[in-house]
């Protein structure tokens, strides 16, 4: 407790970003601490799970200690710790769930474990402070294309998903391919804002009539077969039209299910969460197909879209208000559903 | 002083609580592998089996490796946020050299000059050091001292260099009347789950009875060794920071190996040309 605020630091190490956060009363950022792992996983091509492993060993006390000092706080002021326990990569989730248990047992702070994804959603409850369950979530990520109904705070009910890549790791694969390097989701939006949407028909896959579930794997197996016929052909790629058709391929599709989940469940808002959620692109269309129904859209700012430590501290504040019991018996569980 | 000591480097996770006179209390999982779920309640066990309240601890130790890597990693994390949070001084103790002291009594009883621990790192891989033990004649003090250095070896390559050493020992003893086998007796103490990985090739390369394997319930890492080096060397005010505390994997990630060696794949490493 501070100045009679209730105080939760969060700490995230699910992939390649270590980040811890000081978050009060489960809404208001003290502070927001990213250490990202990109430069050096660039390298490789793709997130290297044993060097983030190292990685965040070697970074996730100053990391913690940056949070606390940036929100001008101490150990002692903190009522509760959450940490991202799965779904993630299990070599990085141990290393925040160890540095959390050791830091709740060592200052007598009460732990609860946070799944990564309502942590995405919870990004939202830090930037609208009104906003409230129930609503529709759409989590959009490199590892999830996920439509989930949310009930009440920590409740989701998931309604659909990819059945093979998700969104960001279909902008990942295309990016390669055309020479973007990694990650290739923004890329993919940047260079996708110079090129013309409509200039190849790429299908749109919308499964079976009602089907909330996605699939991106023909997608990506159009383009791939495009981009070789117009090099057998000779001709230029033009990136710039690859990257805006292939995005709104995938986009229009997204934010259609979006909006039909929100319809078929009743729900007067879509909340956007996951890094993919910041895509532009995406976030244009699927405001303007809300506003058609009356549906309010809402999404974090860029910075809550990525991996944070800001998140897992709002939903983990949910959780224990709920009655969640603190344990230091907490596991990774990398495959952790919703 | 009392040092709070983490031994996560192998199957079956410990922590042990050393006072300044020697005396260690333990705790032990019963479960394979269960490092990260079970670490607090271990140390939790360990502090309270002291009778002490963890605000009295005065030094965090932590086994660095070599090792499993992610039994490492929970251990030294875990030691550098206790420590960072008590604002305690980290210790940094070798797993393979809290092997060997843990066998040292059994191996000077078994008339061994050189204690072995081997740890299997698959595939004929091993991380491996050679102590000499050294003792008084009385046998009150024991000690151990480096003579090969502590690194992943080759079993077969470990080996060769233990036989050149037993050849050594053996062109001393030569001339007098005493046979081999009564100078040298157990020569060689292993210890570590190596054995349990290379047991044969071990008996088919050293010549017989100038060796001898650890007991099982001996054979494995245990804390309360970690606490005794962690002693000496916070006695000897061989301390570090928690930042200074790194793990000791002795070998590169698989992927990094690659990239050094310029056999990383190329369709992974740069974007594919069209």
């Amino acid at each position: 407790m501070k100045d009679g605020r209730f105080l939760t630091l969060g700490i995230e190490t699910s992939c390649d970003e270590t980040a811890a956060s000081v978050v009060a009363d489960g809404r208001f950022v003290m502070s927001n601490v990213i250490s990202s792992q990109i430069d050096i996983h660039t390298a490789y091509g793709g997130v290297v799970p044993e060097i983030a492993s190292r990685k965040h060993l070697e970074r996730v006390n100053d990391v913690i200690g940056k949070a606390l000092s940036d929100a001008d706080v101490t150990a002692k002021d903190i009522d509760l710790i959450g940490v991202t326990y799965g779904p993630g990569l299990v070599g990085a989730l141990l290393i925040g769930v160890a540095a959390a248990k050791a830091m709740a047992y060592a200052c007598d702070i009460p732990l609860v474990g946070v799944n990564h994804m309502h942590g995405h959603i919870a990004a939202n409850y830090l930037e609208h402070h009104e906003l409230e369950p129930p609503f529709m979530a759409l989590i959009v990520s490199g590892g999830h294309t996920e439509i989930v109904n949310v009930p009440a705070y920590n409740k989701c009910e998931k309604l659909g998903g990819t059945r093979d890549d998700a969104a960001g790791e279909a902008f990942d694969k295309i990016a390669r391919v055309i020479g973007l390097s990694y990650p290739g989701g923004p890329k993919i939006d940047k260079a996708a804002k110079e090129g013309d949407p409509e200039s190849i028909a790429f299908k749109r896959v919308y499964l079976e009539p009602g089907s909330l579930d996605f699939s991106f794997s023909g997608l990506k197996t159009q383009a791939l077969n495009y981009l070789n016929q117009e090099r057998q052909a000779g001709r230029e790629i033009r990136v710039n039209d690859v990257a805006a058709s292939f995005q709104e391929a995938v986009v229009e599709v997204i934010a259609d299910k979006a909006v039909m989940a929100a319809e078929k469940y009743g729900q007067k808002q879509i909340v956007m969460a996951g890094g993919v959620a910041s895509n532009t692109r995406l976030r244009a269309l699927i405001e303007e197909k809300a506003a058609v129904k009356g549906i309010a859209v809402l999404k974090p700012s860029p910075v809550l879209c990525t991996d944070n430590g800001a998140m897992i501290a709002s939903a983990a504040y949910y959780a224990y208000k709920n009655g969640e019991e603190p344990t230091l018996e907490l596991d990774a569980v990398p495959g952790l559903e919703f | 002083m009392n040092i709070l000591a983490i031994e996560t480097t192998g199957k079956y996770g410990s922590a042990s609580v050393i006072k300044e006179t020697g005396e260690v209390f333990s705790a032990i999982s019963t479960e394979e592998m269960n490092h990260l779920k079970g670490m607090m309640i271990l140390i939790d066990e360990a502090i309270r089996e002291a009778g002490i309240d963890k605000s009295e601890l005065t030094h965090i130790a932590a086994s660095v490796g070599p090792g499993s890597f992610t039994g490492i990693r929970i251990g030294v994390v875990t030691a550098r946020v206790m420590a960072q949070m008590l604002g305690l001084p980290c210790i940094s103790v070798s797993s393979l050299e809290a092997m060997a002291e843990r066998v040292l009594d059994a191996a000077v009883s078994a008339g061994s000059l050189y204690v072995v621990p081997v740890i299997n790192a698959r595939r004929h891989q091993t991380y491996a050091g050679v102590w000499e033990a050294e003792f008084t004649s009385d046998y009150e003090q024991k000690t151990l001292c480096a003579v090969m250095e502590e690194k992943q070896y080759m079993i077969e390559d470990l080996l060769a260099a233990l036989s050149s050493k037993i050849a050594e020992l053996e062109a001393e003893a030569s001339g007098r009347a005493q046979s081999l086998k009564d100078m040298l007796g157990n020569a060689v103490f292993f210890t570590g789950d190596g054995i349990d990985a290379y047991k044969e090739i071990i008996e088919s390369s050293l010549p017989d009875g100038l060796y001898t394997f650890a007991g099982e319930e001996l054979r494995y890492q245990h804390a309360e060794s970690v606490a005794r080096i962690a002693l000496r060397k916070a006695k000897a005010d061989r301390v570090l920071s928690y930042n200074e505390l790194m793990p000791e994997y002795m070998r590169l990630a698989e992927a990094e190996q690659r990239l050094k060696a310029g056999t990383l794949s190329d369709r992974i490493r740069k974007p594919v040309q069209i």
